[in-house]
């Protein structure tokens, strides 16, 4: 995963999420900047000019949507990803339709906001995917849907392998549960009893790919998720 | 104030009272002014009738062939000074052969009209000439061998100065009727409606602070008591549902609290001490499912609050009650198989437990209720889900029941409030936000249903939830 840096500009008046934002999108390998307010956003707007700017859409003084407006006016080439606890289905079609690229609500996983800053500057068609993905001696086919572990056949159900193939194509991220519940489960939002079923359905993968093996790809990040690489 | 419209009911009804009263004594002045001309019109010909007969005798011609009034007929010759009357005799032919004095030269209804005084006694109004009315009477009376006309007349002055006296007297005292009328309409009114008065002073003391008050019926018998019952019982609801407000904001910031704390203590904890980044590790991921916990305990407050305050219909489509549940059921199969927990389905065609309700939070509802059972349910258990058609009440019936520790008859009730957990633990690490019945209550509830635990289950705990059937 080639990426010449990409710049990206924050603008969050929260000090502390700001400052969270900023170190771990920078830890992402991307380069940083911050503004604390519309009109800070907007002088490093134009001087820095971002391939990406994370927008909080409740900014003193100015309302993030009219700054939204502003910049599609304006015409500049920026991918605009919303933060925002207005987190309602109107509120995102407002967001969407106003221009912005994305919208996220907080409070949000960090995995998941690298994903999709990752995707969003993605600025070529991505590549076809691949037919096979390997992870350690672990293989996928993608097409015949089967998953073998040192050249033994894993017995997988389809929401079994479906959960892999997420995994397996995350490259080794951290995915959080409520990745998991939106695309594999295609669950709107992340509840309880979809936490017990991911959970449950977690242990029962781990059974069948790691439990006979002396290197356990499956890895639990306790608080944020899971993800599948080699230790 | 409107002009025409009086602000005050008082004033109103004073206002209606005066002017159905006046139009009362209107149509009473009418009829006595019309009974009072009628009469003394009448009386008048019938005095002119008697005249008539009485001149009759009285005329004759003297030696020269003039019409004479026998003066002999008074008893005092001053008398007929008194006399007020008209009088003119005329022949066939149009002559006047006499006149009386108190015509003074006029003529009393000028040319004889044809057939006049023909039969009986003609009357009719005529104007003299100086402007004034009489009432007359004609009578074609024969005498010596010819044939008079006799005319008769009253004046109708003095009738008119008597009937406009009348009608100054009644105007007076009308008025001063409805006067009176008027200030004891303003204050039997005022008497009527001063508990009114006194009801609203004391609801406008009523505020948050003191919704236990309530209005001081004085006669629950009458409609302003009925009315003063009707708000104490408004009041009463008020004041249960702002207790119960009050009572789910302490619980939700004690919900809230709780992770906070343990946040707070994990997180002093861990930069007191001098350790290595694993305990670092332990307490930030430690933290982080604190987070997860509280961030579900926000939504379920945000969904709460969100059905509560705009449940449209809008959204709403019809659906058999059984496809939400397989999905659901679905959904948990994993955690059905882990637990080795079997599915008894039975009961009615799908086409019979139609209902039309949003399905996207029914679902949320049916997946807290049989998430809830599952909790319960212990491995090698079964869970029993039964569909009915209840044809009484026209609605859908889904039991859900389980053979976990049942409920606590003492919890039926309150395992539906905010935050509530009953004393069955669930299987461990699988203790939820305490609102997910209250959900599924809220959602039933909305949806036009009822959601209740059966108090007669032996065995587990059975889930009763009705909801309109959809027939189209």
């Amino acid at each position: 995963m080639v990426q010449a840096r990409s710049k990206i500009l924050v603008v969050e008046d929260d000090r502390k999420l700001s400052s969270a934002l900023v170190s771990g999108i920078e830890a992402a390998g991307y380069e940083v900047s911050a503004a604390a307010s519309a009109e800070e956003g907007f002088f490093l707007l134009h001087r820095l000019q971002p391939d990406l700017l994370l927008l909080d859409l409740t900014l003193p003084n100015r309302n993030g949507l009219e700054v939204l407006q502003q910049i599609r006016q304006e015409g500049l080439d920026v991918r605009v990803l919303i933060l925002t606890s207005h987190n309602t289905i109107d509120d995102r079609v407002a967001g969407l339709r106003t221009g912005a690229d994305d919208y996220m609500g907080k409070p949000f996983s960090f995995p998941e906001l690298i994903a999709r800053i990752e995707a969003l500057l993605r600025r070529v068609l991505p590549p076809s995917p691949p037919q096979k993905l390997v992870v350690g001696d672990l293989t996928l086919d993608v097409r015949a849907r089967a998953a073998t572990r040192s050249d033994a056949k894993l017995e997988l159900t389809a929401r079994e392998f479906d959960l892999l193939l997420y995994l397996a194509e995350s490259n080794g991220r951290t995915v959080s549960r409520e990745m998991l519940a939106r695309d594999v489960w295609q669950e709107t939002s992340r509840y309880t009893p979809l936490d017990n079923v991911i959970d449950v359905q977690m242990a029962r993968l781990r059974r069948k790919i790691d439990d006979p093996f002396e290197v356990k790809l499956l890895q639990t990040v306790r608080g944020i998720g899971f993800s599948l690489r080699e230790p | 104030m409107r002009l025409g419209r009086p602000a005050s009911i008082r004033a109103r009804l004073t206002f209606w009272y005066v002017g159905v009263l006046a139009a009362m004594l209107l149509v009473y002045a009418v009829i006595v002014f019309v009974f009072q001309y009628a009469t003394l019109t009448n009386q008048i010909f019938h005095d002119e009738v008697q005249d008539i007969v009485t001149v009759e005798g009285l005329l004759y011609f003297d030696g020269h062939g003039t019409l004479q009034l026998r003066q002999d007929y008074y008893s005092r010759p001053q008398s007929h000074l008194l006399v007020d009357r008209m009088m003119e005799v005329r022949d066939l032919s149009g002559n006047t052969l006499y006149s009386s004095p108190t015509l003074r030269g006029l003529s009393l209804g000028g040319p004889s009209q044809p057939n006049e005084g023909d039969a009986g006694f003609n009357e009719h109004i005529t104007r003299l000439a100086d402007g004034s009315y009489a009432f007359v009477i004609s009578h074609v009376h024969g005498m010596g061998g010819r044939m008079v006309l006799i005319r008769l007349g009253y004046s109708l002055a003095p009738l008119r100065d008597r009937m406009v006296q009348f009608l100054f007297i009644l105007l007076i005292a009308f008025s001063l009727v409805l006067a009176a009328a008027a200030a004891a309409g303003q204050f039997i009114a005022k008497r009527a409606l001063l508990p009114l008065e006194l009801m609203s002073a004391r609801a406008a003391s009523i505020t948050a602070h003191n919704l236990s008050d309530r209005l001081v019926i004085q006669n629950a018998e009458d409609e302003l008591g009925h009315m003063a019952l009707v708000f104490n019982h408004l009041l009463e609801r008020l004041e249960q549902s702002f207790q119960q407000l009050q009572r789910f904001t302490a619980d939700a910031a004690h919900e809230l609290r709780t992770p906070l704390a343990s946040l707070r203590a994990v997180g002093e904890v861990a930069l007191q001490k001098e350790e290595n980044i694993e305990s670092y590790r332990e307490a930030l991921s430690s933290i982080l499912e604190e987070t997860n916990r509280l961030n579900e305990t926000v939504d379920s407050l945000l969904l709460l609050a969100r059905t509560e305050a705009n449940f449209g219909t809008e959204d709403a489509e019809v659906f058999a009650i059984g496809e939400p549940v397989r999905e659901i059921l679905n959904l948990l199969g994993v955690l059905l198989e882990d637990r080795r927990i079997r599915i008894e389905t039975a009961g009615v065609y799908e086409s019979r437990t139609r209902v039309r309700a949003s399905r996207g939070l029914l679902r949320v509802a049916l997946m807290n209720v049989l998430h809830n059972a599952l909790k319960f349910s212990a491995e090698d258990a079964a869970l029993r889900i039964t569909y009915h058609h209840l044809s009484a009440e026209d609605c859908v019936q889904l039991v859900v029941e389980d053979e976990g520790p049942g409920i606590d008859p003492s919890e039926h009730e309150r395992i539906f409030e905010r935050f509530f957990r009953g004393h069955q633990q669930p299987r461990q690490g699988e203790n939820g936000t305490g609102l997910g019945l209250p959900i599924a209550r809220l959602i039933i509830e909305r949806s036009g249903g009822t959601i209740r635990f059966d108090k007669t289950a032996t065995a587990g705990a059975r889930c009763i939830i009705r909801l309109p059937a959809y027939a189209d």
